[in-house]
């Protein structure tokens, strides 16, 4: 077992040696790509399918969050190559968590409000503008 | 930008580490615990703009959202009554299932074609890349000077939406007799 699993590491054309070699290798910019896009999808899931409007908040915060690795993989890629010196990126980043720090608050409230007048968090309970 | 050696590690256990934080968060039963997944997904995130070079965004990140949104959150679970989620057999999701699959497998296959077309701007898989030295200054001290000089203006109108917030979030969330003891 041991003998067949060093000899399927040195032989990279055999889908474990593959596997491993892709495991441990560097890893740049496509991998956070990877993880953010993960983060996304999971995030619009949350969005679409729960009825806690509490967790639907929760869930955007996530979906701002992957946006924001987006940008700092990228300003990291792009200051590695040398193609650009400031980091906007970051600025960027941090006008995202301002804006999603007055969103939670206004959203807050609202939900708050909500509670006071419907006694419910649940979103298919609350459709008196639906067409 | 490679990570290499024990980056990696750090790199496969932080990722690991938000994508399960969030998926428990969206398959939480009580919101208190999706509050604490989120706190834990939202830490992770900031581990990864550590492993970016990012302190400072890092320690915003801590600050900004573990140390107010989640607070801020937990509080308004106190206020509103979301236990019987916990005690009855209430149901979890809408019966919209198959359109948010649909909407990420679209998501997934847009994301695939972009990548495509933008890969001659990636770098090869397993090429190495030439890499031109940082000029490390502080990453803080970057920072700073990028905000106030490229984006002083956005900045400014930052603090007149957070006082917007601050005014608008009172004003929602007062009462009736609140409203009649103070106008």
């Amino acid at each position: 077992m041991h003998v067949a699993m060093i000899w399927a590491l040195q032989e990279p054309t055999s889908f474990v040696g593959r596997f491993f070699e892709g495991l441990t290798a560097p890893k740049g910019i496509v991998d956070f790509l990877v993880v953010s896009f993960m983060l996304f999808a999971i995030g619009v899931l949350g969005v679409l399918t729960r009825r806690n409007i509490l967790i639907i908040f929760m869930s955007i915060e996530l979906i701002l969050n992957a946006a924001n690795l987006n940008f700092i993989a990228f300003t990291r890629y792009w200051q590695a190559m040398g193609r650009i010196s400031e980091n906007m990126g970051h600025i960027f980043t941090i006008f995202i968590i301002v804006v999603a720090a007055a969103e939670a608050v206004i959203g807050l409230g609202i939900l708050i409000a909500l509670y006071r007048n419907r006694q419910t968090v649940a979103i298919d309970e609350i459709n008196l503008l639906k067409w | 930008m490679e990570l290499k050696g024990a980056q990696i590690v750090f790199y496969y256990g932080l990722a690991f580490f938000v994508l399960i934080m969030a998926v428990s968060l969206i398959r939480a039963r009580s919101a208190v615990h999706a509050a604490l997944y989120l706190m834990g997904a939202l830490i992770g995130v900031a581990g990864l703009f550590v492993l970016l070079h990012a302190e400072f965004v890092a320690g915003a990140q801590i600050l900004i959202y573990v140390g107010g949104v989640v607070v801020l959150f937990i509080f308004v679970i106190m206020l509103v009554n979301v236990r019987e989620e916990i005690t009855e057999a209430t149901r979890l999701f809408t019966r919209q299932e198959a359109v948010a699959w649909a909407l990420v497998g679209a998501m997934l296959i847009a994301t695939i074609i972009a990548l495509r077309r933008e890969a001659h701007l990636l770098p090869p898989a397993h090429a190495p890349m030439e890499e031109t030295p940082l000029a490390l200054a502080e990453d803080t001290q970057r920072v700073g000077s990028a905000l106030y000089t490229r984006a002083a203006l956005p900045f400014e109108i930052a603090s007149l939406l957070l006082l917007v917030a601050i005014v608008g979030s009172v004003i929602l969330a007062r009462t009736r007799r609140q409203e009649e003891t103070f106008d």
